[in-house]
């Protein structure tokens, strides 16, 4: 990984934690579960690009980094969907 | 195996960008509208992911695409910490 790759990483994985304490804080004013699984898919996205750009990953490896990225999309889905359905009954 | 995973990964954030602005569309929330935005930033860097490691391997674009990743993510963070309300 470049130095350029490597900041640029760290500073997403940051944006991201960031982003996590927000959706907590917005979690515990409302106590609304849609917060909470945003603010989870965002721990797991701050989590995985640290990750990704702590280790040297082989790419055998690598694919399972991009799982819980996968993770973090299916839960916004769910928050969403979980939403939806909430607010049509 | 990682091809298949790349491409849902771009999917996915495809559809939570789609359901996201929908949601706002309906809702007029603003901060459905940055999540959205942002979402559609995550699902630009996930197709130059896939462009990156399976349609030009020699290539590395793993700047443009942390690049693409990070401005998704201030966008996101400029709505949470100036305009969040309504």
């Amino acid at each position: 990984m470049s130095n350029v790759s490597a900041v640029l990483s760290g500073a997403v994985a940051m944006a991201s934690f960031a982003t996590t304490l927000f959706f907590l804080k917005f979690w515990r004013q409302t106590s609304d579960s849609f917060f909470l699984l945003f603010a989870l898919a965002f721990a797991i996205d701050a989590v995985s690009r640290a990750a990704v750009g702590l280790t040297h990953i082989s790419n055998e490896l690598e694919p399972a980094f991009y799982c819980l990225r996968l993770a973090m999309f299916g839960l916004i889905i769910a928050a969403i969907m979980t939403k939806n359905r909430s607010r049509s009954k | 195996m990682s091809p298949f995973i790349f491409g849902l990964c771009a999917a996915t954030s495809a559809v939570c960008a789609g359901m996201l602005l929908g949601a706002y569309r309906q809702e007029k929330y603003r901060l459905l509208l940055w999540s959205g935005l942002c979402f559609v930033g995550l699902t630009l860097n996930n197709v130059v992911l896939v462009l990156d490691k399976v349609v030009l391997p020699d290539i590395d674009l793993s700047t443009l695409r942390l690049l693409i990743a990070l401005m998704a993510m201030m966008i996101l963070l400029y709505g949470l910490i100036w305009d969040a309300e309504g």
